[in-house]
């Protein structure tokens, strides 16, 4: 359904598009907080924004890398980006395979580890996270401007319904 | 992405400019190859001019540093800020890489 206000982005679910993607975020980013008259504050590579941007970035990754190389053909990847007055919400939506994340263990910081840190970043940076398999699977992320307006902390925030598949980063 | 790099005696300077992603990283990986293979003593990582980069980027920057570290080498980083820096901070990269 077409909601007004919504970001509605489709991309091939590869890496080449992983820059348009990231720049379209990037760009949404600006207009939380600004006015329906106003194309945001003048806000230039806030932590706020490198933060949305840095997680969304990861959560494209998962997709290309994971969901669909495991997969048995290439799908799209679908991203709806609604920006309120006060926060952020990025949806992103692919039709290959499912994975567990609870069965992705946290990094351990200390050891230096070169690869296994997307979803670390992802839940870091991002106040809500939650992960529904499909198809499509959808991972939504939401980040509010205060921490005011954040939920109550859980002890985990990224949930699934079911499912399992290839492992994620 | 690119990158330069430039040697000077024992130093080595590796300038990386752009985004350093999933997609651009492994065409970085030949050069951290040789920078390991030749054990540069001294190597600083230039990221002053970096725009992006995600956990793929973190990883080769790290590998370079631990490869570097177990043959007697030292890497350093320098120029972070915006959205690499936020990521070396998450990552507490910045005890390893001071900022």
């Amino acid at each position: 359904m077409y909601h007004a206000g919504v970001i509605h982005l489709r991309v091939p679910g590869t890496l080449r598009y992983r820059d348009l993607a990231v720049r379209v975020v990037g760009s949404a980013c600006k207009l939380v907080g600004a006015t329906d008259m106003d194309t945001g504050p003048f806000r230039i590579n806030s932590d706020w924004d490198n933060q949305v941007v840095s997680a969304f970035g990861e959560a494209f990754n998962n997709a290309a890398i994971h969901s669909y190389s495991a997969a048995s053909k290439p799908g799209d990847v679908e991203i709806e980006v609604d920006t309120g007055p006060t926060y952020i919400t990025i949806r992103l939506l692919d039709f290959g395979s499912s994975f567990d994340p609870d069965a992705v263990p946290s990094p351990d910081l200390d050891t230096l580890p070169e690869s296994g840190l997307g979803l670390f970043i992802i839940r870091s940076f991002m106040d809500e996270v939650t992960y529904a398999p499909g198809s499509p699977n959808v991972l939504s992320m939401t980040k509010h401007l205060s921490p005011h307006n954040r939920p109550p902390q859980k002890p985990r925030d990224l949930k699934h319904d079911n499912g399992g598949g290839s492992s994620r980063q | 992405m690119n990158y330069s790099r430039k040697d000077s005696g024992d130093a080595t300077i590796l300038r990386i400019t752009g985004s350093l992603d999933a997609l651009s990283t492994p065409d970085l990986r030949p050069t951290i190859d040789e920078l390991v293979a030749e054990k540069r003593p001294m190597i600083t990582v230039d990221l002053s001019e970096l725009r992006l980069i995600d956990s793929s980027g973190v990883g080769a920057i790290v590998s370079l540093y631990k490869r570097m570290r177990a043959v007697g080498c030292k890497v350093e980083v320098t120029g972070l800020k915006d959205q690499p820096l936020a990521i070396f901070r998450l990552l507490r990269l910045d005890r390893v890489f001071p900022v």
